[in-house]
């Protein structure tokens, strides 16, 4: 089996774009987290909504960080 | 030290005159080209070995006294089967030391196997390539700036060798610039730049006739005391490379002080041997070049770069002379999919060991460019492999030594295995590509997204927990009861604005069917979407009924009870108005009424409805903002 160069699974050119994106969506849910802790009392509250906004709000704000990372030159 | 080179070789040459052959070879025709055009001595030698004897012979020994023997970098002997030019598919083979017994001390012997024994008159040609360092010494020892550097090279005339030579003869190339004295024996022939001695016919074993040159050599010596180099790899796309460089000027030291006017003005006259600019060939494509020292960037430097090669020229804060010291910096990035590959379910870093700085080039203004090499007398390659790779092997085309490491990075939990590769006295002929192999899967890369994601999801937990915690101190203090009840105000409040808002959008859509009626005509559908409405808002106002009586018993609440309960009415009010248009508008339409005719009829219950309308969403403002 003849040698097979390894690449990025995605483009170099694309992290600063990703990185925009990314961390737009992590802090706009975010944002409607914080909302949400801040306007319910706490009888209203429901623990599930809190926690999947944050846990999409981290994949968003994880991503983000990373491909932010990558395109400044931090290769992680 | 001249002298004591040549006593060295006198006791040699007694030692080695009473030592019996040993082997039934003969070498029947010897080339030897030394290369002393750079700091580094390389010996090209072509042997013609011929079998005299009657048994078969698979290997030949190689000799070389011991004190080059120590300043060997590097030897290799290739088979030189085609003829002339046609050099074709030279195979390297194998050299090994050996300690073959009743031989003289002072020498150290190497074997190179041969291809295939060597039958009876049999011949076999091969080329020896040897490069020794520190070969040259600087005489005299110290100089000025305004001196030439003079070295000195010793080495024999005949080649020294276990086996007896038919024929054989030595060049010996100088750089061109003037020779001081060279030692003449028979048959010593001077050609420009190039010294010929030979040939010598017939010569028995061991035979040995040292010769000297003194020659001016002022290429700059450059040394690296030590380098270490780091290779890390990010399978996000790249390959960082950072090389740190401790170099010192290995050519004579300098003496008396250091003019920087006589050095910039008088530059053909003063300081030939300093170095002024070092380049580093860097592979191409590579990007974020940066050269700097402890103290920061050091902005002299030039980078060129094209399809083939990227091309650093860095100049040291100051000139170096003799003895001089500089330690620096320069780091890139490469891009992954040159240098990492995938073959047979391992990935492997085919990397080049030599660093890029073998070539040294002296100001064009002083001399005409020459090649030069450093020598590193301390080289360690790093290779920081990523988080979670296995099975690693190294395949290096020479020995080194080498070990493990671990190193702790960005986003690291149980650090990154590092592969060290430490090879002394390291020269351009080491400049050969590496392997190195591992084990590495492509979920391996989501480590570091997922600490991110983890560090932040860790963030809202923290956020939830405080929001959820309760943190007063006493349970039963007034003012702790008062906030949980007003707690419980605002939630029955905030329950209390939903039914409203739900009781509106009703209404909207009661609307919406008026309009549908006007528009298609069909009195049924009308009909049954305001039962179903009627029903949905007979909930709304069951559920509404808890929540008043809780605001009314709540003491709490007294404040904005009167508004809520305006609210209220209001809202019913709005909802009777409402309900009594509706009923209009469908009833006027069953008994097929004009439009004006029915616009007329519930223009004043519109007027009504619409400031009522407004009076209610004031009202909800109002309550919105506690």
């Amino acid at each position: 089996m003849a040698p097979k160069a390894i690449a990025s699974p995605i483009p170099d050119a694309w992290y600063p774009t990703l990185s925009v994106l990314m961390l737009a969506i992590g802090l706009v849910v975010t944002a409607s987290f914080f909302i949400y802790e801040a306007t319910s009392s706490r009888k209203t509250r429901s623990l599930a909504k809190e926690l999947v906004t944050g846990a999409v709000a981290s994949v968003f704000l994880g991503f983000g960080s990373l491909f932010l990372l990558l395109a400044s030159g931090v290769y992680v | 030290m001249k002298i004591g080179v040549r006593l060295d070789v006198l006791v040699l040459t007694i030692a080695l005159l009473s030592v019996p052959v040993l082997s039934d070879l003969i070498l029947s025709k010897v080339d030897r080209r030394i290369d002393l055009t750079s700091q580094i001595a390389r010996i090209t030698s072509t042997l013609k070995v011929e079998n005299a004897g009657n048994d078969l012979v698979s290997e030949v020994l190689l000799t070389i006294p011991d004190n080059q023997a120590k300043n060997l970098a590097y030897l290799t002997a290739t088979s030189n089967e085609g003829k002339g030019k046609v050099k074709a598919s030279a195979v390297s083979l194998p050299v090994e030391v050996v300690h073959p017994k009743g031989m003289p001390p002072a020498l150290t012997f190497y074997s190179v196997s041969l291809p295939k024994g060597l039958g009876k008159g049999e011949t076999f040609t091969l080329d020896v390539l040897a490069v020794f360092t520190h070969a040259l010494q600087p005489f005299p020892e110290e100089i000025t700036q305004a001196n030439i550097q003079l070295v000195v090279f010793s080495d024999t005339a005949h080649f020294l060798s276990p086996y007896t030579v038919k024929v054989q003869s030595l060049i010996v190339k100088l750089p061109e610039a003037r020779i001081e004295s060279y030692t003449k024996i028979e048959n010593t022939k001077i050609h420009g730049s190039e010294i010929k001695y030979g040939p010598y016919e017939n010569l028995p074993p061991f035979s040995y006739s040292p010769i000297g040159v003194h020659f001016e050599a002022n290429q700059p010596f450059v040394v690296a005391q030590e380098l270490v180099r780091e290779i890390e790899i990010s399978h996000w796309g790249n390959v960082q490379v950072t090389e740190h460089y401790n170099l010192v000027h290995g050519g004579a030291r300098s003496k008396g002080e250091f003019s920087r006017l006589d050095y910039q003005s008088r530059r053909y006259v003063g300081g030939a041997s300093a170095v002024r600019t070092l380049v580093a060939k860097l592979p191409p494509r590579a990007h974020s070049v940066y050269y700097r020292d402890e103290i920061g960037n050091i902005s002299t430097s030039n980078l060129w770069s094209d399809s083939k090669k990227t091309e650093l020229e860095i100049e040291p804060r100051y000139p170096m002379f003799g003895g001089w010291r500089t330690a620096f910096t320069i780091g890139y990035g490469l891009p992954l999919q040159d240098f990492l590959f995938q073959a047979e379910g391992k990935r492997y870093l085919d990397f080049s060991f030599g660093c890029p700085m073998n070539e040294v080039v002296i100001d064009t203004l002083i001399v005409k460019a020459s090649c030069l090499g450093i020598i590193s007398l301390q080289y360690i390659v790093h290779v920081v492999l990523p988080e979670g790779s296995t099975d690693i092997s190294v395949s290096v085309p020479f020995p080194v030594k080498q070990w493990q490491e671990t190193k702790f990075s960005h986003l690291d939990v149980i650090g990154r295995p590092v592969i060290a590769l430490e090879k002394t006295n390291a020269v351009p002929e080491h400049d050969q590509h590496f392997q190195v192999y591992y084990k590495f899967s492509n979920l391996s890369m989501l480590r570091e997204p997922l600490m991110l994601i983890s560090g932040f999801f860790l963030l809202f937990v923290a956020g939830i927990i405080y929001m959820h915690a309760d943190l007063a101190i006493s349970k039963s203090s007034p003012s702790y009861l008062a906030k949980l009840q007003w707690d419980e105000v605002l939630a029955v409040i905030q329950q209390f604005q939903n039914n409203i808002n739900r009781c509106l959008t009703i209404h909207d859509k009661l609307e919406a069917s008026l309009r549908d009626l006007s528009r298609t005509g069909d009195v049924q559908a009308c009909k049954a979407a305001r039962k179903a409405f009627d029903g949905l808002l007979k909930d709304l106002s069951k559920d509404l009924k808890p929540l008043l009586a809780f605001l009314q018993s709540s003491p709490q609440a007294s404040q904005i009870l009167p508004k809520v309960e305006e609210l209220v009415v209001k809202e019913k009010d709005l909802q009777e108005k409402l309900m009594a248009k509706h009923s209009i508008v469908v009833d006027g339409y069953e008994k097929k009424s004009g439009g004006r005719e029915i616009e007329n009829r519930i223009a004043l219950q519109q007027q009504k409805i619409t400031a009522l309308r407004q009076e209610v969403d004031d009202l909800l403002e109002f309550i919105e903002e506690i």
